[in-house]
C-alpha cells in the first residue's frame, strides 16, 4: 500500500500541530463555537448527542495492521473500547474528549493516518472498490488514483471552503462496487477507442433528502487530464454552487437547475481555459503510485476443494462470507461485523488487535472496509481458509451471513447522532431476532438491508433492496419502507411503498414482503431484487400492511 | 485607522472603502468601476469585489489597478479563493490582492496559496499575532499563486 514520504509525514504533523493550537483558542475562550465548527469540521471532529464523535479517514479503505492496531490503542485509551466502520470506508468513535483530540491525531501521524476532511463543506475521504485489486473484473487498481485524489484534494487551496461536502468514488472494474453513480463525482476506468485506460466521469449524483443518479458529463477522459477535469467541475461547483441554503447546496441542485447541458458547458469552458495551468498528471507520478499498489507476492499454489469432509459451519461460512480471488489458490474473507446483538459494523478494540495478528499471518498484513461496514482480509490462501475460520468464530467475526438480509447497513441514529429522526440499531437487533434461522436467511439469498435514522441517509437505504428511514412522528419514532434500491450493478433509487411502520413493526412487517417474495420467484435463482423489478411494488405493498397493526 | 498585514508586515491602511468618510483614495464598487466604461480609470484605482462579483469583468480596468480587495462576507464562503486564484494565473493581476471580512489567521495559509498577498481580519484579530498562520504548513500537494508563502511542493507531473 501507499506509504508516506517525507512530504507526507511533515504535512500531518503540521496539521496536529495547528489543529493542537486551535482546539487551544478555542478552550481559551479565543475562539467562538462559530468560529471553530468549521475548523473542527475539517479535522472530523463533531460534537453529538453524548459527547464529540472523531471519523478516522481510511483512504478508500485500506488499512495495514499496524494502522488497525492504531486504531485498538485509540478506542482504548481514549474512547470505550471500540469502534464503528461507517458507510464511507472510514472509521468513528463515539466517546472522545474533545481536550483530547489533538493527541489522538498526533498518535495517528505515527502511522500515516489522519482525521482531515472527514466531514464540514469539502473533498471528503475518497472511496472506492473494497475488492480492487484483487477482483477478477478489474481493468485496472483504482487505488493509485484514488491515492492521486487523496494528495490532491488534501488542504487543496482553492476548494476547501465549498457550498456543502463533496464526494469523489472511483472504481477500476466495470461491476461497479463503489456506487459511483451516488456521488458527486463517480470516476469509472474505461478502455477507450486506442486501447488505453481513461475515466467515465459521472457528476451529480447523491442520496440525503434529494436521492438522484449521477449523470455522464464525460464518457472519455484521458487518465493524465483526471486532476484538471475534477478542477474545473470543482470550480464551477464553487463559483456557482448555492450558498443560501444547506438543502440546495450540493452539487446536484447546481446540476439540476443549470439543466445538465449547460453545466456540461460550463465546466468544459473552464476546462480548456485552465489547460495552460492545470496540474496534468505525469508518467512518472503515475508510475510511483502504481507501484504503490503492486500485487502481494501470491505463491503458485493449487486449489484443492476446502469444503471436502469439512464440518457444515465451515462450509456455511466459505459458501457466505469467502468470494474469488483472481490469483489461483487465494481467496477473499469477509469478516462479518453483522453479529446478532452488536450495532453493525462495530468492533471492539480486542477484535481488532486478534484481526490484526490474523492479517499478519494469512493476509499479507492488510485489512480493507467495505461499504456494506464489514472488514475484508483480500488475500488468503485457500489452505489457510480453516485455521482462519477457527480463529476468526471464537472472536465473533465468523457470523455466515454476508449478502443475507442480517448484513445490514446501519448508522448510527437516535442512539448517538444529534440529527437522528429514529433509532436504528435496536432495528437492526430486532430484525436479528426475526431472521435468525441461518437456513431460512440463506433461502432467502441476497438482500441488501439499509437503514437510516434520518433523510440524510448515511445509511443509503435509497439504494437498499429493502430501505428502511426512521421518521419522527410527533415524538414517536416511525419507520417507512423503500423497495428495489440497488447501489451495485444497475444503480437504482427504492420506491417507498406506503405510510411508515411503528417501531414494534418493522421486521414483521420485512417477515411479510419476503413472504412475498418466496411465493412469487420464479426459482431459487431469481433474487429478491429481480422479482421486485419485474413484478412492481404493489404486490408487496398489499401484503406489508395485511397485520391486524396498521399504520396511520 | 485600519490595520492590516501586508506581505509580512503590519500597517496601516490609507484606502476608504465604499461607503467610508476620510481622505484615502477610494476603493470602488465593481458597478462604480464598471458604470463608464468610455472613460477609463486613473492609475491607481482601487476596487471591491463581492463573492458574486465577476472577475472577468475587470480585465480592461486591470492594467490601471493598484488594489483588488476581495471580501468574505463569511467564513465559510469559499468563493473569493477561486477569485484570488482566476485573478492571478488567468488575468496575471500582480498588484496587491487583499482579503476582507471574515478573515481569521486560520485562513492565511490558503489564501496566500490562492494568491492574496494582504488581509484585513475579522474584528478581534491581532494582524501580528495572525502573522504565524501564514506558515501553518511548509508543504502542499497542489501547484497553486501566490509567492507569499512557497512551501515545498509534490506536484503530480
Ligand atoms: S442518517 Fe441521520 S441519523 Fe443516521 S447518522 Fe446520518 S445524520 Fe445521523
Amino acid at each position: 500500500m501507499y506509504k508516506y514520504d517525507e512530504i507526507d509525514r511533515r504535512f500531518v504533523n503540521e496539521r496536529v500541530a495547528e489543529f493542537r493550537d486551535q482546539t487551544r483558542r478555542f478552550l481559551a475562550g479565543e475562539l467562538t463555537e462559530d468560529e471553530f465548527r468549521p475548523l473542527r469540521l475539517r479535522n472530523g471532529l463533531y460534537i453529538q448527542t453524548h459527547a464529540p464523535m472523531l471519523r478516522v479517514a481510511i483512504p478508500y479503505g485500506l488499512l495495514n495492521t499496524r494502522q488497525l492496531r492504531m486504531l485498538a490503542h485509540i478506542a482504548r485509551r481514549y474512547d470505550r473500547g471500540y469502534g464503528h466502520f461507517s458507510t464511507r470506508q472510514n472509521i468513528q468513535y463515539n466517546w472522545p474528549k474533545l481536550a483530547e483530540v489533538p493527541d489522538i491525531l498526533a498518535e495517528l501521524a505515527t502511522v500515516e493516518m489522519h482525521a482531515i476532511q472527514t466531514s464540514g463543506n469539502c473533498i471528503r475521504n475518497v472511496t472506492s472498490d473494497h475488492l480492487a485489486g484483487v477482483a477478477a473484473d478489474e481493468l485496472e487498481d483504482p487505488r493509485p488514483w484514488c491515492e492521486l485524489i487523496r494528495q490532491w484534494s488534501t488542504l487543496h487551496p482553492e476548494f476547501n471552503y465549498l457550498p456543502r461536502k463533496f464526494k469523489i468514488a472511483v472504481t477500476g472494474a466495470p461491476n461497479d462496487r463503489a456506487a459511483t453513480a451516488v456521488h458527486d463525482i463517480g470516476l469509472q476506468l474505461v478502455r477507450g477507442a486506442d486501447g488505453g485506460l481513461g475515466f467515465e466521469v459521472l457528476v451529480g449524483g447523491g442520496l440525503g433528502r434529494m436521492p438522484i443518479i449521477g449523470k455522464r458529463i464525460r464518457a472519455w477522459l484521458p487518465q493524465q487530464e483526471l486532476l484538471a477535469y475534477l478542477e474545473a467541475i470543482l470550480r464551477v461547483y464553487n463559483r456557482y454552487g448555492r450558498r443560501d441554503n444547506i438543502h440546495r447546496a450540493r452539487i446536484k441542485v447546481l446540476v439540476k437547475s443549470l439543466g445538465m447541458e449547460e453545466f456540461t458547458r460550463q465546466v468544459e469552458a473552464e476546462y480548456a481555459a485552465n489547460r495552460a495551468l492545470a496540474p496534468r498528471v505525469g508518467a512518472a507520478a503515475i508510475a510511483r503510485l502504481r507501484a504503490s499498489f503492486a500485487p502481494h507476492p501470491y505463491q503458485q499454489l493449487d486449489e484443492p476443494d476446502p469444503t471436502a469432509g469439512a464440518a457444515a459451519s465451515f462450509i456455511a461460512w466459505y459458501r457466505h462470507n469467502t468470494r474469488a480471488h483472481k490469483v489461483r489458490g487465494y481467496r477473499v474473507v469477509f469478516v462479518s461485523l453483522k453479529r446478532h446483538g452488536e450495532a453493525p459494523g462495530d468492533m471492539t478494540a480486542a477484535q481488532m488487535d486478534a484481526l490484526a495478528t490474523l492479517a499478519d499471518l494469512h493476509s499479507f498484513g492488510e485489512v480493507r472496509v467495505t461499504h456494506d461496514q464489514n472488514l475484508v482480509l483480500a488475500d488468503v490462501a485457500q489452505r489457510d481458509l480453516r485455521a482462519l475460520h477457527a480463529a476468526l468464530v471464537p472472536l465473533g467475526l465468523a457470523t455466515p451471513n454476508i449478502g443475507t438480509l442480517t448484513d445490514m447497513i446501519c448508522c448510527p441514529g437516535l442512539d448517538f447522532c444529534s440529527l437522528a429522526n429514529a433509532g436504528s440499531i435496536g432495528i437492526a437487533k430486532q430484525i436479528h431476532a426475526q431472521f435468525d434461522d441461518l437456513d431460512y436467511l440463506y433461502d432467502l439469498g441476497e438482500i441488501q438491508v439499509k437503514m437510516s435514522g434520518c433523510m440524510n441517509a448515511c445509511g443509503h437505504h435509497h439504494v437498499g433492496h429493502i430501505g428502511i428511514l426512521g421518521v419522527d412522528k410527533h415524538g414517536e419514532e416511525w419507520y417507512q419502507i423503500t423497495l428495489g434500491g440497488s447501489a451495485t450493478g444497475e444503480v437504482a433509487l427504492g420506491e417507498v411503498i406506503g405510510p411508515s411502520v411503528p417501531k414494534l413493526d418493522v421486521a414483521a412487517t420485512l417477515e411479510r414482503i419476503v413472504g412475498v417474495y418466496l411465493e412469487q420467484r420464479d426459482g431459487e435463482a431469481e433474487t429478491f431484487l429481480q422479482v421486485v423489478r419485474r413484478i412492481g411494488i404493489a404486490p408487496f405493498k398489499e401484503r406489508a400492511y395485511a397485520a391486524d397493526t396498521v399504520a396511520a | 485607522m485600519r490595520q492590516i498585514l501586508w506581505q509580512r508586515e503590519v500597517r496601516a491602511d490609507c484606502w476608504r472603502y465604499p461607503g467610508e468618510a476620510g481622505d484615502g483614495p477610494l476603493v470602488q464598487t465593481l458597478s462604480e468601476l464598471l458604470a463608464d466604461a468610455n472613460r477609463p480609470p486613473g492609475a491607481g484605482t482601487g476596487v471591491w469585489l463581492g463573492p458574486i462579483d465577476e472577475v472577468a469583468l475587470l480585465v480592461p480596468q486591470l492594467p490601471q489597478l493598484a488594489l483588488i480587495v476581495v471580501n468574505f462576507e463569511a467564513s465559510g464562503d469559499g468563493r473569493g479563493y477561486s477569485q484570488g486564484q482566476l485573478l492571478r494565473q488567468r488575468l496575471g493581476y500582480q498588484r496587491e490582492l487583499r482579503a476582507a471580512g471574515a478573515i481569521r489567521r486560520d485562513h492565511l495559509f490558503l489564501l496566500a496559496r490562492c494568491g492574496f498577498d494582504a488581509f484585513d481580519f475579522a474584528p478581534g484579530e491581532d494582524p501580528r499575532a495572525a502573522l504565524a498562520g501564514l506558515d501553518s504548513y511548509s508543504v502542499g500537494y497542489q501547484p497553486a499563486s501566490g509567492t507569499l508563502v512557497q512551501p515545498r511542493m509534490r506536484t503530480p507531473g
